[in-house]
């Protein structure tokens, strides 16, 4: 790494863009916003003061345009991080450019998250491939610590090693390193979960499935009005990603459901199209919901209470999530199946990609915990009991993880933490 | 006086104090469940050991409509049923006031094991109505009734009078926050861990940085947090049989070295009144700090590896070094000039970060301050660990430091 505190990020004017400079500033290194304009910047600025909380920020942020000012700030930037749309052809043109004007010792990131590193550095002289790495920061960055780090088939692993210390230890992030494979591990786990309750609203309902499968089950959000937040281009560009290029247990669980299709069509992206809303569409205090049938938005009903949702609503309200996770096990009824089917379908998708794109079971754990604010699949299994669990999973029908399965033999706990690291996640 | 027996402390546990638990949909049992079980799994004690507990807590009639706070101890666990347990309160002190009352339960050998709890849970209301709550810590009637943020103004006023007496330059309020900050980056507990800090934020009054009352800005405040601390206390007996079992021995365990307790009156003006003629700008945390020296045998911060002060705000960190001795009454700025409190420096001063990079549960910060000595004293502090910690004092201050509680850890 190059020996000064000079960073650059190509495409500030983004969210991510605007949040990852916040964070390298607020960390202190001096952070160079670039845009296709010096307007365009100035709005990232803006962006990483109100992340920051603080005008003082601005010591440290400076702005620029690609035209004027590319060639200039990477050949003086320590690491350079690439926050463009996923767009491969156009981050391509400009790690071109990057490429041409760095110096032997640049990092270059990209904050993709999902897009091959590979295929990102293909045609890269040597020196940048050794140097390239995907660096996958989760929106709003300021807020949501997890990180993931992807090595490509060239990246020198002590460039990761650095990396990975920097992000650590200087930026206070939660780490784990991935395998340079669609979604990489976080999107790949949390966007078979959403796609999923996504195709199961097809049949019961958005504002059904919300309750449902909601916070109770061990997510600071509902799911489908996180993918609200998201937003559904995003949310469509990961899910068909994963669909085309991974062949796995969930194939079905990644195909987008034709309603949503047929939404985006019309315009609707979730929150960031407020007037034509997503899932959840809000005018005033009115509060409208999609119906999948019919594609217009209906007046938001709340639905009528079930009762093992409302015991283990009230359970994680005075801190017994062992108690509420019990419940969830032992509850009668259709719906409590499908409750069960997503939550165990989640820690067995989520634990089978140990040895696959993750590298351990703590690496699962951290990125859901961190990234998403999930529930750790293996806290999970612990509530329930490893052997419990790898029965309610042949019962479902859903593969066992090895590392369960292990587990079950073994007797003991599986999470790494205490309640004190995974209580946060399971909300009353 | 004789000699009490000695109390050690055998360690606990924190809930992470960036948490809303009003927005996890909780009650403050949860995190005093969480705290209290992480402390067990931490310290390798079983429930059933458990002979009393203490808790600290201020305000939960006003933040949550709760009282009887101390019976909610029983909620932890079954074994805990028929527990003897109670309740403290001395506003921001109550942590201490529940860490002072299990010792004395030790020293008197009525139990061989407490455990202490301090929990605050005040994300349930609105900013200006927790400012109100807050007030009551103060004499509500004459002070804070019909304030906005009484407290700021309160403890502003204390740096008034030290600029009346001896000078004061906002300037060294602002570096004590930016350390704060700073050192609560390392703290993986710390609420303010992933915010902005820097010192020119500190200095300067902006949009992000706006004035609370008199001299006080935002960044002198410390934070409003949600939380809870489990930590334990035991008497010598129960101390070698627990180091015993665990590989170590009674000399590896630390204990309370020494404690003071002062309560000064109520009204702000009145203290410094009262004080019109001592050096001290408050007499009674002097004293409350002299005590804990006498008590703990050590003559001066000289003798000290750290301090984890109250600095409720930084005018409150500008007092504890002065009343701690570390310079001539109203000379903090020299400490702070020389970088005598970072971490790293010659006496560092809330390497957690402290209330204002930490976090302040207002009934949980005096035994989160416990905690964190007993995490320097036992080199587990982490990436905030002071090299070679022997000895750490701890001041914790209720309302306008009418309760001032001092307690020093060693072995």
């Amino acid at each position: 790494m190059a020996d000064n505190n000079k960073v650059i990020i190509i495409g500030a004017n983004g969210t991510m863009g605007a949040g990852a400079g916040c964070v390298l500033a607020g960390a202190g290194y001096s952070v160079t916003l670039l845009a296709r304009t010096c307007e365009k910047a100035a709005l990232g600025f803006a962006d990483a003061q109100n992340d920051a909380r603080a005008e003082a920020i601005a010591e440290r942020l400076s702005v620029g345009a690609y035209d004027s000012d590319l060639a200039r700030t990477v050949g003086e930037a320590a690491i350079v991080f690439e926050s463009l749309a996923e767009d491969l052809p156009l981050k391509r043109q400009f790690f071109e450019l990057i490429d041409n004007s760095r110096r032997p010792d640049t990092i270059v990131a990209s904050g993709s998250s999902g897009l091959s590193v590979a295929e990102m550095a293909r045609g890269r002289s040597d020196s940048f491939r050794r140097n390239f790495l995907g660096v996958h920061l989760f929106n709003p960055p300021q807020v949501i610590v997890g990180t993931e780090v992807i090595p490509g088939p060239d990246t020198d692993p002590a460039v990761v090693k650095g990396v990975v210390a920097m992000l650590t230890k200087r930026l206070g992030r939660k780490v784990i390193v991935s395998k340079d494979m669609p979604a990489f591990v976080g999107n790949r786990v949390g966007f078979k979960v959403l796609n999923e309750t996504a195709q199961l609203a097809a049949e019961h309902g958005v504002a059904f499935i919300d309750y449902l499968i909601g916070p109770h089950t061990g997510r600071a959000m509902a799911p489908l009005a996180t993918v609200d937040l998201v937003g559904w281009d995003v949310h469509k560009a990961i899910v068909n990603n994963v669909h085309a290029n991974c062949e796995d247990e969930a194939h079905e669980s990644f195909a987008m459901p034709a309603y949503m299709n047929a939404a985006l069509h019309k315009g609707c992206l979730g929150n960031k199209t407020p007037e034509r809303g997503g899932f959840y569409r809000r005018a005033g205090k009115q509060v409208f919901v999609l119906d999948p049938k019919t594609g217009g938005h209906e007046n938001y009903q709340k639905p009528a209470p079930i009762e093992f949702v409302e015991k283990m609503k009230q359970l994680h309200h005075v801190g017994r999530y062992g108690e509420a996770m019990k419940v969830l096990a032992e509850a009668r009824g259709a719906d409590a199946e499908i409750c069960r089917r997503v939550v165990l379908g989640y820690v067995s998708y989520a634990l089978n990609r140990v040895g696959e794109v993750a590298a351990s079971s703590a690496d699962v754990d951290t990125i859901m915990s961190y990234g998403f604010n999930w529930a750790p699949p293996t806290a999970i299994v612990d509530l329930l009991g490893a052997k419990n669990t790898v029965a309610m999973l042949e019962k479902l029908k859903l593969t066992v993880p090895a590392v369960v399965e292990q587990a079950a033999a073994r007797g003991g706990r599986m999470f790494s933490g205490g309640i004190l690291e995974y209580g946060r996640t399971f909300v009353g | 006086m004789t000699k009490p027996a000695p109390v050690y402390v055998l360690g606990g546990a924190q809930t992470d104090f960036a948490r809303n638990w009003s927005k996890e949909g909780k009650h403050f049992v949860a995190a005093m469940r969480e705290a209290t079980l992480g402390a067990l799994e931490a310290t390798r004690i079983e429930p059933r050991e458990v002979e009393t507990a203490h808790v600290g807590n201020f305000a939960a009639e006003l933040y949550a409509r709760q009282g009887h706070v101390g019976a909610f101890f029983l909620e932890i666990d079954p074994a805990f049923s028929g527990l003897p347990t109670s309740r403290h309160e001395a506003a921001c002190a109550s942590g201490s006031i529940a860490l002072i009352a299990a010792s004395a339960d030790i020293e008197a050998a009525r139990y061989d094991l407490a455990c202490v709890v301090g929990v605050e849970q005040m994300k349930t209301v609105d900013s200006t109505t927790g400012g109100d709550i807050l007030g009551t810590a103060a004499w509500y009637e004459r002070e804070a009734k019909g304030i906005e943020f009484p407290f700021p103004k309160l403890f502003g006023r204390l740096g008034d009078e030290y600029d009346k007496r001896y000078g004061l330059k906002d300037e060294h309020l602002a570096h004590i926050s930016a350390v704060n900050y700073s050192n609560a980056k390392r703290n993986p507990n710390a609420q303010t861990r992933n915010w902005f800090m820097s010192e020119s934020h500190a200095q300067h009054e902006s949009k992000f940085n706006q004035v609370i009352g008199g001299r006080i800005k935002v960044s002198d405040c410390s934070q409003v947090t949600d939380g809870s601390v489990a930590i334990f206390l035991a008497s010598e007996k129960f101390a070698s049989a627990w180091a015993k079992r665990n590989g170590k021995t009674l000399a590896d365990v630390p204990r309370i070295l020494g404690w003071g307790h002062h309560t000064a009156p109520l009204e702000f003006d009145t203290k410094v009144a009262e004080s019109r003629d001592n050096a001290y700008v408050l007499p009674h945390t002097r004293q409350a700090i002299l005590d804990a020296f006498k008590r703990a045998g050590i003559a001066s911060t000289a003798e000290l590896s750290g301090i984890e002060t109250h600095d409720c705000f930084t005018t409150s960190e500008y007092m504890a070094i002065d009343h701690f001795g570390i310079t001539k009454p109203g000379e903090s700025w020299k400490a702070i000039e020389e970088g005598v409190i970072e971490l790293g420096g010659k006496l560092p001063i809330n390497p957690s970060g402290g209330l204002i990079g930490a976090g302040h549960p207002v009934g949980a910060t005096g035994v989160r301050q416990m905690l964190d000595c007993h995490r320097q004293i036992t080199d587990s502090a982490g990436d905030y660990q002071v090299e070679g910690a022997k000895k750490f004092a701890m001041l914790n201050l209720g309302g306008s430091a009418t309760t001032s509680c001092v307690f020093i850890v060693g072995k």
